[in-house]
């Protein structure tokens, strides 16, 4: 059942912890965090949760804050992975990208202007058609591959680089650009704060007092090529694309399934794609919002299926970043795969009995070759990825 | 993974502006002609209705508790009423959903209830929002309720690329299938025609009329639509009986890949009346036999997956069905007059976008043993 590998040649990121890939693992290591209260927008509930905004970059003003963070990162891998435009074009280079806003038919202003009986300006609108994540890169570089946007909650960008392997293998590419992207907004702010969800502190992944996640922007962006794309175009292989599995709780809308049987099936099925055995995962980067529900039934499965491997949440670090999360942190893996370390689990003080588990609460050395990327979403899709080190 | 490569469509559920059900798709398929319903709306320049093609829900409860519906909104509930058409029409039993996959394409999501979620805080304050109707705004809700109420437990996964949401989904279904992650796969999607959507229709394209002539790219003669078409894919080794097979789904851009149209058989256009998009049809057309039904289901996002069950059709009955808006000197092609044999082992299903990316789904005749 295990697949050939997918190398990835290129990536890039931008969040709360950095503008790009290199300085984002320096801020990590650092152990820096530094969730706010909103800047960007407003919100009169009377608790200011705080979030992760992410630094200032160059924003294009006919895009929506989603897409231009999806080409930020996607130049950045572009670049990393030595490619010029030209090159790129004489590819068959298709583009995955996951999101939750990036194509939700949704602006505040315009809804308030209908809702007060007027005839709003449509700008707005038509810049939401305008911004559609997957065809805003694939725009950018003149790209002539399949394009396609998935929109699986937070599974979403873990899910476009599983899809984006299965690309490359079937040969519907030679190269694909896969990730994530997502602003932070008022609407997705309230939404959160309406589940009581939220923390009214710094994030605690998998702490005994961990009451919720902080939000967060960014986007990731990974090139993934085959091996004649790689030969031809002077790309290197900088880590591996192993194994991808996904699995449906069908459980509940917003709740994961207490026994996490659609994880365990998502983790099992991404280590028999991957040729990976348990013993021979260097670490996990966990989903660890910060919820209860999720720390308590992620630890448990890690437990029961990995004991003993090392684990950390990098939400700490950047907060939830919705669809972005899976690509954020399959970079972040990536990484730390290269570097042979894993930052510490920012917010964790005090174990949690409940989950019998904890994970790592310093800079740690990890010896070994493969790692896994875990999302959990909305709807119950449960999303893992194996990285390999090149 | 093992076996003949070969992908079949199993079963098929729709509904829309021309019922509910495979047999009211065939019926207005074959008579050509769906009367569309209206939408009003109250906008600041004042009272409007036009034109719309208008899905009923209440056949749902003939397959689903209306205990288990009353969190479920519209958009989920057209999802939901689609998926239990094509399974009942395959005839999966439950003891076979196991290793079901669930794909769901969306172009604009569930509008309606985003707006609600909206409401709730604009009209009463942040602390108001409603969680109910933020938890169900997401993309992925109908996927969700699927996967929830029918007990599905392999991946899922909803895209959305607007008007190439469907042949974008459709790469997924196969190599899912082909790659033997499931066993099944429950693909489709759907639009709502929520008020928001109908708003900014209006504002964006003006109060629409009816008939739709997309073939005529003179006018535009879109109607805005809302509904779901729903399919059940299996690998054919698997299979019990089915449509057709799906060979080849291509979705990417012209600029610099050519434009890999059949050269032989039928083309299933979808140019549903928006004049900007149905212009670029017309070259890619020339010298081909074509059809197009959109005038049977509207314009919407979801489209292409109406056009994927006209062609199961077609192949299955061995018929073209006429094609409702007439043929048109803006299309130098052939258009059956509809009745006639097939007359081809394969029918292509093209779906363009905007900026001139593409979606090529081609379907083919069953073996005559499947």
């Amino acid at each position: 059942m295990s697949v050939a590998p997918v190398a990835i040649a290129g990536m890039g990121c931008i969040s709360a912890a950095g503008r790009n890939l290199p300085d984002s693992m320096k801020s990590l290591l650092r152990g820096e965090r530094s969730p706010a209260p909103p800047v960007r927008f407003a919100s009169d509930h009377p608790v200011r949760f705080p979030v992760f905004e992410a630094v200032d970059f160059e924003e294009p003003p006919d895009l929506l804050r989603t897409g231009a963070f999806a080409l930020h990162a996607a130049r950045e891998a572009v670049a990393d992975a030595g490619l010029d435009r030209k090159t790129l074009g004489a590819l068959r280079v298709g583009v995955c990208v996951g999101t939750t806003v990036g194509s939700v038919m949704s602006e505040e202003t315009f809804c308030r202007g209908y809702l007060a009986g007027g005839d709003p300006d449509m700008a707005p609108f038509r810049r939401i058609l305008r911004s559609n994540p997957a065809d805003v890169i694939a725009r950018e570089f003149g790209l002539s591959g399949p394009r396609q946007t998935v929109v699986t909650a937070c599974s979403s960008s873990t899910d476009a680089v599983g899809i984006a392997g299965s690309w490359i293998r079937a040969g519907l590419c030679d190269a694909v650009i896969a990730g994530g992207a997502d602003e932070l907004g008022r609407i997705t702010y309230i939404g959160f704060i309406s589940l009581m969800i939220t923390d009214d502190s710094p994030c605690r992944p998998f702490d005994k007092n961990r009451k919720g996640l902080n939000l967060g922007e960014g986007a990731a962006m990974l090139l993934l090529a085959s091996e004649p794309a790689l030969r031809r175009s002077g790309m290197r292989a900088r880590s591996f694309l192993l194994g991808y599995g996904s699995a449906g709780d069908a459980y509940h809308l917003t709740a994961p399934r207490p026994d996490g049987a659609g994880l365990r099936s998502a983790i099992s099925e991404a280590l028999a794609t991957g040729g990976v055995s348990p013993a021979s995962v260097a670490f996990v980067n966990a989903h660890g919002t910060g919820t209860p529900d999720n720390d308590r039934v992620e630890g448990r499965v890690l437990q029961d299926m990995l004991p003993g491997v090392p684990f950390l949440s990098t939400k700490g670090y950047t907060g939830h970043t919705l669809g972005a999360a899976g690509a954020i942190e399959a970079v972040f893996t990536a990484a730390c795969l290269e570097m042979g370390k894993i930052p510490a689990s920012a917010g964790f003080e005090t174990p949690d009995p409940d989950i019998g588990t904890l994970p790592v609460r310093e800079v740690t050395t990890v010896p070994g070759s493969c790692a896994l990327s875990e999302t959990l979403a909305f709807g119950g899709n449960n999303s893992v990825v194996v990285l390999g080190r090149a | 993974m093992s076996g003949t490569g070969r992908i079949v469509i199993e079963g098929v559920g729709a509904v829309g502006g021309f019922g509910c059900g495979i047999a009211d798709l065939s019926r207005a398929l074959a008579d050509g002609d769906v009367r569309p319903g209206s939408l009003a709306l109250s906008p600041g320049s004042g009272p409007v209705e036009f034109a719309a093609f208008r899905a009923d829900t209440s056949r749902l409860k003939e397959f689903v508790p209306a205990r288990d519906l009353r969190r479920i909104d519209h958009f989920s509930r057209l999802a939901l009423l689609g998926s239990h058409l094509a399974l009942a029409d395959a005839g999966l039993p439950e003891s076979e959903r196991h290793r079901l996959g669930v794909i769901v394409a969306s172009g604009y999501g569930a509008t309606g209830i985003t707006y609600a979620f909206l409401k709730s805080f604009i009209n009463d304050g942040d602390i108001c929002a409603s969680p109910t109707y933020f938890a169900n705004s997401v993309h992925n809700s109908a996927a969700a309720h699927i996967s929830i109420l029918l007990g599905a437990r392999g991946p899922s996964l909803t895209v959305s690329q607007f008007d190439l949401s469907v042949p974008s989904a459709l790469l997924c279904v196969r190599e899912w299938l082909l790659e033997g992650r499931v066993d099944r796969v429950l693909f489709g999607a759907v639009e709502e025609l929520s008020d928001l959507i109908g708003y900014a229709w209006y504002r964006l394209r003006g109060a629409s009329c009816s008939p739709m002539t997309p073939l005529w790219t003179e006018k535009e003669t879109a109607i805005p639509a809302e509904g779901a078409a729903f399919f059940l894919f299996s690998r054919a080794e698997e299979a019990r009986a089915g449509y057709c097979t799906l060979e080849t789904a291509i979705v990417g851009s012209p600029a610099n890949a050519g434009f890999p149209l059949p050269g032989s058989g039928l083309l299933l256009l979808g140019a549903d009346g928006r004049r900007e998009t149905g212009r670029r049809y017309a070259p890619l057309a020339e010298n081909a036999r074509i059809a197009c039904y959109s005038p049977l289901y509207g314009s919407m996002p979801a489209g292409p997956a109406f056009d994927l069950a006209a062609a199961a059709l077609i192949l299955k009955g061995g018929r073209i069905f006429p094609s409702p808006g007439g043929a048109s000197l803006d299309f130098p092609a052939t258009v059956p007059a509809g009745g006639e044999p097939v007359g081809t082992d394969r029918i292509s299903c093209l779906a363009l976008a905007d900026d001139g990316a593409f979606g090529l789904t081609t379907l083919g005749k069953l073996p005559d043993s499947q």
